[in-house]
């Protein structure tokens, strides 16, 4: 179910109104049965999945928490791991080192017999198994007690706002929430609405309109001139943002509705003065992840190598936050890009402070964000494009500086007025983050609802990070 | 007790501050509807809403209606045919949206019996084009009923109901004034722009590639025929507009499409006008189908006259 349907307008409303009038010692039994519905309003039969690394990683967390030895705690965390990794690799990545086995043999003059698996990714694989695996790890390292109530582990994983999109929660943060009783506040439910307008605005009004623009250039590159196209890469910037951080919003916003809080996921990527920063603020449960989960066992581990030990663990947890995203040579070098930037500024750090020392911060600060804009914008060439040879056309029409005023190419054939309200929502939701964080709250609700009706796009254009 | 009284004041006063909020959310939403279909949608003479919401509402006793797809809406241009016609032409719809037009215009009471359609030589096929143009109308049973699964329950609240389409009805309406690229003119839309030589090349080319043939919907047929028998009154004029000679190659029965023609003209209340073969310079054309201002200023002379002899005798 999409968060941008009419569906989901049902079900949230008849979902939280049942929450508050059942007695607590059912809500859990609500929250897991609605959780379920939600996730099999895609594709049903995927329930499956989840159920058995539920299964699995329920039993994994109970006995390494019983374990005598750190031997037999380990052998259950990584049979946990095991099989979470086991699924994403048969899901999401088999065909892709199928194929590029496919090709290496064929390089060689040989055939590779191996059969493709003829199977859709489940929505929201990645999300789901990185938020099991961080029950098990969190056991295993001891910050973390074992949920012994099968119904509330389960919720955990499944949670419906966070279930397809994040943010990838902690047991620390979310598990208790569901042993706690939640009273109906007034003030919360109309603080998690707010949220929850905010978000829609950003996915239905300012994600879905950008897409329109971007979805024409990409689709025929061949057409474009180099403003199209490099309106195409800022477009997509706003859009990728804006369609992710709406989910999130009303992600946040519907659980906060029923009292539980999540995660924030975005502070404000677009202000970050370089790469690194940009990742502190940029699907934060996901950095915060790898972080915890990859990039620190990895320095621990290689700490002989002094600062080598950095760049190695950063480059690697970067190529695997690229493949994360996507079993595609296009994400492993966005994910490359990143890591290469990160290992830059890692290594530049103090001869850039001496340089930032000497540059006014009216200068210094600004060129920075763009700097780091740019940068990221260009990266997302990768993430968008399908294929190398669509990233090709893409920097060959941007390059061939062909910047001829033709309206119907400039406006990518959608009209001028799509183009022009593409530039407007992207300066509207500037002021409207404004009034989201005054105290002016029904002027905040009700011009957003106006806009989202007048200026939204329908057709329940999927999330972006649903295909992850 | 004054425990209480606080917590009854501050139970209520959310809760008001709730239904006041709601209460003019809705009060706004309402007369924005109220503006936006009377100043836009209403206004926008060549859109498909202002259309179907004409044909049921306008009670012109002198009106000569044009109905058709896309075809009728960029080939007529009414006030080159005389003060009462009307092109009430609309892209992307075909013979059932037609003849729902028809039905609605046999309602009527008229002082003049003429009723302009086109007739497409692919035979009478059932589309209604963009499910956005009966909004506004929606709660007539008879365009429910053309909408069929198209029909959404939020079409049902107002305001709501047209979300996502206000550009597109904003659109239409700031066409309608500026002309830009389409020439206006009483429901009428004519691109105005002509194809570069080798963008047309590559339509000619794509049309020899398709294969077209007749092929009439039997129900609709059947309900045609009804409705011209039953209004002997009137008097139909079906007209077949040009097309591009390439439009040909692939037709693989014209003979089945000509013999269909000729048994409507054995109607007495109906002239059947077939310019399909009456082929113009490729500068003439938007593409295969369709022809340019320029094309449509020449078909009209054509048209005026017949419909002129027809209409005196």
């Amino acid at each position: 179910m999409l968060f941008n349907s009419f569906a989901f307008l049902i079900f949230f409303i008849a979902v939280t109104s049942i929450y508050f009038i059942l007695p607590f010692r059912y809500r859990w039994s609500l929250l897991l049965f609605a959780s379920c519905f939600f996730y099999m309003f895609f594709k049903p039969e995927y329930i499956l999945i989840l159920a058995f690394t539920i299964l699995i990683d329920y039993y994994a967390g109970i006995r390494i928490a019983a374990a005598g030895s750190p031997g037999m705690k380990r052998r259950f965390l990584v049979l946990s791991l095991i099989a979470n990794i086991g699924i994403l690799a048969i899901f999401k990545y088999y065909n892709f080192i199928n194929s590029n086995i496919t090709g290496l043999a064929n390089l060689f003059g040989f055939q590779n017999h191996i059969p493709y698996l003829k199977i859709l990714l489940p929505i929201g694989l990645s999300f789901h198994t990185f938020q099991a695996m961080s029950y098990t790890i969190e056991v295993y390292k001891g910050n973390q007690e074992p949920e012994r109530h099968f119904g509330i582990y389960s919720l955990y994983v499944m949670f419906y706002p966070q279930l397809v999109a994040g943010p990838i929660e902690r047991p620390q943060n979310i598990l208790h929430q569901f042993h706690e009783k939640k009273e109906f506040d007034y003030g919360r439910v109309q603080a998690g609405l707010r949220l929850m307008l905010l978000g829609f605005f950003k996915k239905v009004v300012i994600a879905d309109r950008l897409a329109v623009y971007v979805d024409s250039v990409y689709g025929d590159v061949a057409h474009a001139n180099s403003i199209s196209v490099a309106l195409a890469i800022v477009f997509f910037a706003f859009q990728i943002y804006f369609d992710f951080s709406g989910y999130s919003d009303i992600a946040l916003g519907s659980a906060r509705v029923m009292g539980y809080d999540l995660m924030k996921n975005f502070d404000r990527p677009f202000i970050s003065r370089n790469i690194t920063e940009f990742w502190r603020r940029w699907h934060i449960s996901l950095s915060t992840w790898f972080n915890d989960y990859l990039f620190t066992p990895l320095v621990i581990a290689k700490r002989d190598w002094g600062k080598g030990a950095v760049v190695f663990a950063l480059l690697i947890t970067f190529l695997i936050s690229g493949l994360w995203h996507g079993a595609g040579w296009t994400f492993l070098i966005y994910g490359l890009l990143h890591g290469i930037a990160v290992v830059f500024e890692f290594l530049t750090k103090k001869r850039r402070l001496k340089i930032q020392k000497t540059i006014p911060g009216v200068i210094y600060n600004p060129l920075s964000q763009l700097l780091t804009f740019t940068f990221v914008a260009f990266s997302w060439i990768f993430f968008r494009a399908e294929s190398f040879t669509k990233v090709k056309m893409i920097f060959r029409q941007l390059f061939s500086f062909h910047v001829s005023f033709n309206l119907t190419q400039l406006s990518a054939e959608k009209g001028p007025l799509n183009l022009l309200l593409s530039f407007f929502v992207i300066f509207l939701v500037y002021y409207i983050e404004k009034l989201y964080r005054s105290r002016w709250v029904t002027a905040f609700s009700m011009i957003v609802f106006f806009l989202i009706i007048i200026l939204g796009k329908d057709g329940t254009k999927s999330f972006i990070y649903f295909q992850f | 007790m004054e425990q209480k009284a606080s917590f009854i004041s501050n139970f209520k006063r959310p809760y008001t501050r709730t239904f006041l909020f709601l209460g003019t959310v809705v009060l706004l939403s309402l007369a924005f509807q109220h503006f936006f279909e009377r100043k836009i949608i209403l206004n926008s003479l060549s859109s498909s809403s202002y259309k179907i919401n004409r044909i049921i509402t306008s009670q012109d006793q002198y009106e000569i209606p044009i109905f058709g797809a896309s075809r009728a809406q960029g080939a007529f241009i009414p006030d080159s045919l005389g003060p009462a016609f009307f092109n009430y032409g609309i892209d992307g719809i075909r013979d059932n949206v037609i003849l729902f037009f028809l039905e609605q215009e046999c309602k009527k009471q008229k002082k003049t019996p003429y009723t302009l359609l086109t007739f497409e030589l692919e035979g009478y096929t059932n589309a209604i084009g963009d499910p956005d143009s009966y909004i506004l109308n929606c709660n007539n049973p008879e365009v429910k009923k053309l909408l069929g699964n198209e029909f959404k329950p939020y079409y049902n609240v107002p305001f709501v109901k047209y979300f996502g389409k206000y550009e597109s009805y904003f659109k239409d309406y700031l066409n309608d004034r500026m002309m830009l690229t389409k020439y206006k003119d009483k429901g009428a839309s004519i691109e105005k722009n002509v194809l570069t030589p080798e963008k047309f090349a590559s339509l000619v080319e794509t049309r020899k590639n398709t294969a077209t043939q007749f092929r009439n919907d039997n129900v609709l047929e059947t309900e045609f025929i009804h409705l011209f028998k039953n209004n002997p009154d009137r008097r139909f004029i079906i007209i077949i507009p040009p097309y591009h000679p390439s439009y040909f190659e692939q037709y693989l029965n014209y003979n089945e499409a000509v013999r269909f023609l000729t048994y409507l003209s054995t109607f007495k209340n109906i002239v059947v006008l077939n310019y399909s073969h009456l082929f113009y310079p490729d500068s003439c054309y938007m593409n295969t189908t369709h022809l340019n201002y320029k094309g449509a200023i020449r078909f009209n002379k054509v048209v005026k006259d017949t419909l002129q002899k027809i209409m005196s005798n």
